[in-house]
């Protein structure tokens, strides 16, 4: 992501209220090596959150483009997973304006369900549907949004899982899955509608340690394709590798961005030495 | 899959709605007929005649469940002679005389005595039947107390409202007892059997019927004549009935028919089986205990399925944002959760059709008694099941793109109706086994059956004996089916 003040998008600059102006631009990313496409996906300017007098987000500026890898990485209680949720409006947004594409989230005549097609999420706790197949998890969407007939929604959730290598598990309830699985499964259903950009929110947070790396391979080989993906996460390793950019939240706004060999090889705001400190 | 469970589910409430309604239309053709009835005049009419439910010999049930009796073979011989049908409304005695005044029913024969205070109310016929009023005891206290004066201290039952609870207070004086009043014979024999009372006193063919019958009891003392049996309208109303009715008593005195009649019942007749023995009891029982079972399964059927359709309705909008459909669901689920069945009965029976001028049919007032009741409670099943489920449920199928009503269909109901399946369980056994209060409006369901049977042979513990076994029995094969069904369903 490149967190940019609009007046001022190439310089870059520590924290202010508005969250430090770091670049964005198109063209090769020095992280990742990827081409970052010109088109802006996700626009945020002045995104506050407040839930009451709790004042979660305090003020979030920033750009993402196509194909770019953004991770956001943080201390608990920064806002990372509030902030992952207003960019679909799972959270109402309390101020500032988002925009996904050619759609402003905070436009009230904006049928947020179309909006929301475009966006795949995926959740910490997977968050499957145990009443249905791993299958009909998949095919429920393009089904029920009228995308595809039942047999050409099958199929798609087939290659979907093809893709994710768990093509068998077809039929499988899933409470019959491991954790890994059913979090495979669980981007296999996001990325049903096609979506313009995935969400991950703390995606192996709740695996078990030896099954993290498949569920990392699956987000990798989606990188590799060109989604554009926003991810919070504490897998500081997986962040410097598959990241064009970096963002470190704290207190509701974003301290630091930057390149992982930024964020992670020079630090520059005491809050982030810190937290690098406690967690690499 | 998913899809299939849910219109399966939901074609089976409409089916059972599509029940009613054809109930419903059943219905409707006999009351317009009836409204028709009362303005016509001639051969062919029908009148809806109330009566006591127990009241033998002169209103029970006979081993086949039928209606039967002095009263009902008077009546049914005049029906005959003079050319009209008669509906029963087996309804117990105070009901009985409610139901003539809200325009219920349009007679009353109930073995009623003539007094005064009646006759200020109801058009009695001519006098068909001089009662008289007798004192009866065990037989073992028999050889202590032969009569009013040796009552001194001791306790008699008497009927509550009825002749012999005044004539036992005009001799209270004299021979120093004590008066409990009771609601039925029943009541009566049993307090006296079982030693709460020392000695009851009843009209004399009642008491002497239930000897016959093997009650155990004695009659003591010398019978005292109390006055005279008559048939009775709403005052100023049905006077051509009325004529009738003692046009056709003259006929069946002068014809000898009217003798035949009270000869069958107090004349000790045997009717081939054995009474005595219990298993005597269920073969002569069990007919109108099966069809009372029949009924009590039936309007638990149709009430459960409208229960669940305005339970779920409810349900949903206590969950609402908005505050106007929370306020009306937490209005009705407190209205209904908050007061007795019992009430609504009674309102849905006598009070309503006094407020709308119509009489309502006793399915009618039964089904919607149990289904607003039982609405009240599965509201709050549903609520509880689907605030329940899971946020993150909701949320991954709206972050796919899918409303909020999909949402619910799709994801968060199958899930909420897995979690309720066993809650609603219960709520139908509850149901099945609250649809037995419906007997105080004269529904003929299953415990109302035995109440009459054991009202005409008074073997009260082995009847309800009975009767507990053949619920037990249906409520334990519903739930095994409904655990089937679970399973099947919801696995």
């Amino acid at each position: 992501m490149s967190a940019s003040a609009p007046e001022t998008p190439e310089t870059p600059g520590p924290g202010n209220d508005g969250g430090p102006v770091t670049s964005g631009t198109p063209g090769t990313s020095p992280g990742t090596g990827r081409t970052i496409g010109e088109t802006v996906v996700v626009d945020v300017q002045d995104l506050k959150k407040s839930f009451g007098d709790n004042h979660v987000l305090t003020g979030i500026t920033g750009q993402i483009r196509e194909r770019q890898v953004v991770c956001v990485i943080g201390p608990s209680g920064s806002g990372k997973s509030t902030f992952l949720r207003c960019l679909n409006r799972l959270e109402e947004i309390s101020g500032g304006t988002v925009r996904i594409g050619d759609y402003d989230l905070t436009d009230p005549k904006v049928d947020i369900n179309k909006v929301r097609r475009h966006i795949g999420m995926v959740f910490q706790q997977f968050n499957l549907f145990p009443h249905m197949t791993v299958a009909e998890n998949i095919m429920l969407a393009p089904v029920e949004l009228g995308n595809l007939s039942k047999a050409e929604a099958r199929q798609r959730a087939e290659e979907l899982l093809d893709r994710v290598g768990l093509a068998d598990k077809a039929d499988a309830r899933p409470a019959s899955l491991s954790g890994g699985q059913k979090q495979r499964v669980a981007i296999a259903r996001a990325l049903a509608m096609s979506p313009q950009i995935m969400l991950f929110d703390e995606a192996t947070s709740a695996l078990d340690p030896e099954m993290v790396g498949e569920v990392l391979q699956v987000i990798r080989d989606l990188a590799e394709e060109g989604m554009t993906m926003v991810l919070v996460t504490h897998e500081m390793g997986f962040a410097r590798e598959v990241a064009d950019r970096v963002l470190f939240m704290d207190g509701g706004k974003i301290v630091e961005a930057g390149t992982p060999s930024e964020i992670f090889d020079n630090p520059q705001q005491p809050r982030l030495q810190e937290f690098l400190s406690k967690v690499l | 899959m998913r899809e299939t469970r849910f219109r399966t589910a939901v074609r089976t409430l409409l089916a059972a709605m599509a029940a009613l309604g054809v109930l419903l239309l059943g219905i409707a053709p006999a009351a317009s007929a009836a409204t028709l009835a009362e303005g016509e005049s001639g051969s062919g009419e029908t009148y809806t005649i109330a009566t006591d439910t127990t009241f033998a010999p002169f209103e029970f049930r006979d081993s086949s469940g039928n209606l039967t009796g002095i009263d009902i073979d008077i009546m049914e011989a005049i029906a005959e002679d003079q050319g009209f049908e008669v509906e029963w409304q087996s309804l117990g005695f105070n009901a009985a005389l409610q139901a003539v005044q809200s325009g219920q029913a349009d007679g009353v024969i109930a073995g009623m005595g003539i007094t005064d205070e009646r006759a200020e109310i109801f058009d009695f016929s001519e006098p068909y039947f001089t009662g008289t009023l007798t004192l009866a005891t065990t037989e073992a206290n028999a050889e202590e107390i032969a009569g009013w004066e040796d009552l001194g201290g001791k306790t008699l039952a008497v009927k509550t409202g009825s002749l012999s609870e005044e004539e036992a207070k005009a001799q209270q004086e004299e021979y120093g007892f004590e008066i409990t009043s009771l609601d039925q014979t029943t009541t009566m024999v049993e307090s006296v059997k079982s030693g709460s009372a020392d000695a009851l006193m009843d009209d004399y063919p009642i008491i002497a019927y239930g000897v016959e019958q093997g009650s155990g009891l004695v009659t003591i003392g010398e019978e005292i004549p109390t006055g005279d049996y008559g048939f009775a309208v709403n005052k100023g109303q049905n006077a051509e009935l009325l004529q009738k009715f003692d046009a056709g008593l003259a006929e069946l005195q002068e014809s000898g028919e009217y003798d035949e009649i009270v000869g069958t019942y107090l004349g000790g007749e045997d009717d081939g089986v054995d009474k005595s023995s219990f298993w005597g009891l269920i073969v002569t029982a069990l007919p109108a205990l099966l069809s009372g079972l029949g009924n009590t399964l039936l309007v638990t059927g149709i009430s459960f399925a409208l229960a669940m359709i305005l339970g779920l309705a409810f349900g949903f909008m206590k969950i609402a944002s908005n505050p106007v459909l929370r306020g009306i669901a937490v209005t009705f689920i407190s209205i209904f959760r908050g007061t007795p069945i019992l009430v609504w009965a009674f309102f849905f029976y006598f009070g309503l059709p006094q407020l709308i001028g119509t009489p309502v049919n006793i399915w009618v007032a039964g089904v919607m008694t149990l289904t607003f009741n039982g609405a009240a409670y599965i509201a709050e099943i549903v609520r509880g099941a689907v605030q329940s489920v899971d946020p993150g449920q909701a949320e991954a199928s709206r972050s796919l793109g899918l409303g909020h009503g999909k949402t619910m269909q799709r994801v968060v109901l199958p899930q909420a109706f897995k979690m309720m399946t066993p809650s609603l369980i219960n709520q139908l056994v509850i149901m099945l086994k609250d649809s037995s209060l419906l007997l105080a409006i004269g529904f003929a369901e299953l415990l109302y059956q035995a109440q009459q049977i054991y009202a005409a042979n008074f073997r009260v513990t082995e009847v309800l004996l009975i009767a507990a076994l053949l619920y037990f029995i249906a409520i334990t094969a519903l739930t095994q089916l409904a655990n089937y069904v679970d399973r099947k369903v919801n696995k």
